[in-house]
């Protein structure tokens, strides 16, 4: 696939979303207002039932800035993926174009997937401002341009760690009918243990030693950590080690798939 | 020159799982699973050449859509050999995939959300064509097809005959050497029809690619076709020109007449047997087949013998004709 069309692909998918404006802003704002409340509202009661001003080594503001962190960098982790399923593909038969014309399946996946990035970074910019303007400037004093640099690093492997794992998931629509519910189990697995359901500091340290050589963490908490500026230099650097090590990993899982499932594919739907 | 396409014993075996429903079929599925069987395509062999368009006729489920996705290389066969272009279709190469189109009338593959506009200039990206040469191709393509403000508008609100004129478009934006049509023109309206193979026919006046092409349709059959492929459960039961077929398998029409009034043993006759092939008769309705030279004879000849409400004289059905093919194969060859 040549960088002319990658870049193609992704600016036709930009365009595409920008022109949904009602869905764009609307929809968006409002799911991230609710999210917001419920961890607001949330957090207040558990501090207030617990007594402490430090919960997990946060405090109400730092839990905030957590959550408020979690939800945008997972939202640019993600991208929108209703747009680049790729079990829909498989199931509705246009998995065929791929076959037909000489262009690469994953390729121009990833780049309609980074498409949609362009104007998630966008609102990702609006709401961390108004959130930041919520949450109270204090707070924020940690996060520096460094630690803004590493983390537009992090987030692009993230990034396409995530595809890559669930990628695998997405081809077992190839044998299966449904593989909406070992979707859901993939996404609730990724958020218990990626850190975006609970900071993971407040798991058992046994559990956060493990968490560190597994991929999850890369999704969520890491980036997250990398923003406020708790992450080091050498620890940046064996993160990112490990998130491009999982990301090979997943690939060649990805490469299996595809393999056995182009055997199975018969275009339905002709 | 060797032919274009190159089909030698191919053969397409689909095994099914049946799953019973409910949630005990599913738990049973994972330890026995029941087989189903379909030999979709038993070993066909034929050849299509430069500028040559072969339609390939059957009835619903006889193989024709399972040949084409193997020739497009969508899906493996179980036995045989094709060459396209001196490629394994099935391979992938993006040599043979640079070559080649595939148009399916029952399935899109443009982007739905995207405008046609937007759909070619990701093609012409797909396929490197040159910008001088795309926008040449473009303006060649709409303007035969008819097509101008329709280009801004997004696929899925364009009607069924847009769509299929931006899939055709899109299809030969490369001008490929080999075009796959299955079944193009169904569920569209006469001009929309005819708008179609008008620019099949000029497509390959230009380009002479070698076609394949199913329809449903006799007219498409017949307006692009000069040879043709008749197909039954996975078999080619006859290759050869059309004219032959029509010549010798369609020398006849069908007439039907409504009778004003039960007639006592109409159906018993000697006249009908006379006047041609009785198909279906009841004291109400005749239908014969009657040759076609002396349809206006028979047709008057049954008006002056009965009491007729109602004549009509047609052309016999493609599925007629081939039927009939099929009949004279199994007993005496045709
Ligand atoms: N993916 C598939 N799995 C199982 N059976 C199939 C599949 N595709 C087609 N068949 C069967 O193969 C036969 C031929 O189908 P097809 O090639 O689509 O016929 P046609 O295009 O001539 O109508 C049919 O009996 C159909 O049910
Ligand atoms: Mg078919």
């Amino acid at each position: 696939m040549s960088p002319r069309l990658f870049l193609h692909v992704l600016s036709v998918e930009t365009r595409k979303l920008m022109s949904y404006r009602v869905e764009f802003w609307l929809n968006t704002a409002v799911g991230f207002l609710a999210q917001f409340g419920a961890i607001y509202f949330l957090w207040k009661a558990m501090f207030a039932e617990s007594e402490h001003s430090i919960i997990g080594g946060y405090s109400f503001d730092e839990m905030l800035l957590y959550y408020v962190s979690a939800i945008l960098l997972t939202k640019l982790v993600r991208g929108r993926e209703r747009e680049s399923a790729l079990s829909q593909e498989i199931y509705e038969g246009s998995y065929t174009r791929y076959i037909i014309y000489p262009t690469s399946f994953f390729r121009y996946k990833y780049a309609q997937h980074l498409g949609a990035l362009a104007p998630a970074s966008v609102q990702v910019m609006v709401f961390g401002a108004a959130a930041a303007v919520a949450i109270g400037p204090r707070t924020l004093e940690t996060i520096s341009m460094t630690s803004v640099a590493m983390t537009m690093v992090i987030v692009a492997i993230a990034n396409l760690l995530h595809f890559v794992m669930k990628a695998p998931v997405e081809g077992v629509a190839f044998w299966a009918d449904n593989v909406w519910s070992l979707d859901v189990m993939l996404r609730f697995i990724i958020g218990i243990l990626g850190g975006a359901m609970l900071p993971l500091d407040l798991y058992p340290t046994w559990a956060q030693e493990l968490l560190v050589w597994l991929p999850f963490q890369y999704i969520t908490y890491f980036p997250v950590r990398v923003l406020v500026g708790e992450v080091g230099g050498i620890d940046f650097a064996i993160g990112v080690a490990i998130a491009l090590f999982w990301t090979a990993v997943f690939a060649g899982v990805v490469r299996i798939v595809w393999k056995r499932g182009d055997l199975q594919y018969t275009g339905v739907g002709i | 020159m060797p032919p274009i396409v190159h089909v030698r014993g191919l053969s397409k075996r689909f095994t099914v799982h049946k799953k019973a429903p409910g949630l005990r079929g599913s738990v049973r599925a994972l330890f026995v699973r029941d087989k189903l069987v379909k030999d979709a395509v038993r070993g066909v062999s034929f050849e299509v050449g430069e500028g040559e368009i072969v339609g390939l006729v059957g009835a619903n489920g006889a193989g024709k859509t399972t040949i084409v996705k193997m020739l497009a290389g969508i899906i493996h066969p179980t036995s045989g050999q094709a060459r396209v272009l001196g490629h394994d279709p099935w391979k992938r190469h993006n040599d043979f995939r640079r070559q080649i189109a595939l148009i399916m009338g029952q399935k899109a593959q443009l982007w739905w959300d995207l405008p046609a506009a937007d759909c070619f200039l990701v093609l012409k990206e797909i396929y490197r064509i040159p910008a001088d040469r795309y926008r040449r191709t473009l303006d060649y393509l709409a303007d035969v097809l008819n097509i101008g403000d329709e280009l801004n508008v997004q696929i899925r609100r364009l009607s069924l005959g847009e769509r299929m004129k931006m899939e055709l478009i899109a299809a030969l934006l490369h001008t490929p050497k080999v075009v796959y049509l299955d079944e193009p023109t169904i569920g569209l309206d006469l001009s929309a029809q005819r708008a179609i193979r008008g620019f099949i026919l000029e497509y390959r006046e230009r380009h002479a690619p070698a076609m394949l092409l199913t329809s449903h349709y006799m007219e498409d059959i017949e307006r692009l076709c000069e040879r043709i492929l008749i197909m039954r459960e996975g078999e080619i039961v006859y290759d050869g020109r059309l004219d032959q077929v029509v010549r010798k398998h369609a020398g006849y029409k069908v007439l039907t007449i409504h009778l004003q009034e039960q007639v006592q043993g109409v159906c018993e006759t000697p006249e009908l047997a006379a006047v041609g092939e009785v198909q279906e008769c009841n004291e109400e309705l005749i239908r014969l087949h009657v040759p076609r030279r002396e349809a206006a004879t028979a047709a008057a000849h049954l008006l002056a013998s009965y009491p007729v409400a109602d004549l009509t004289l047609e052309e016999p059905e493609i599925g007629d004709i081939i039927e009939r093919i099929m009949a004279a194969q199994k007993g005496a060859p045709a």
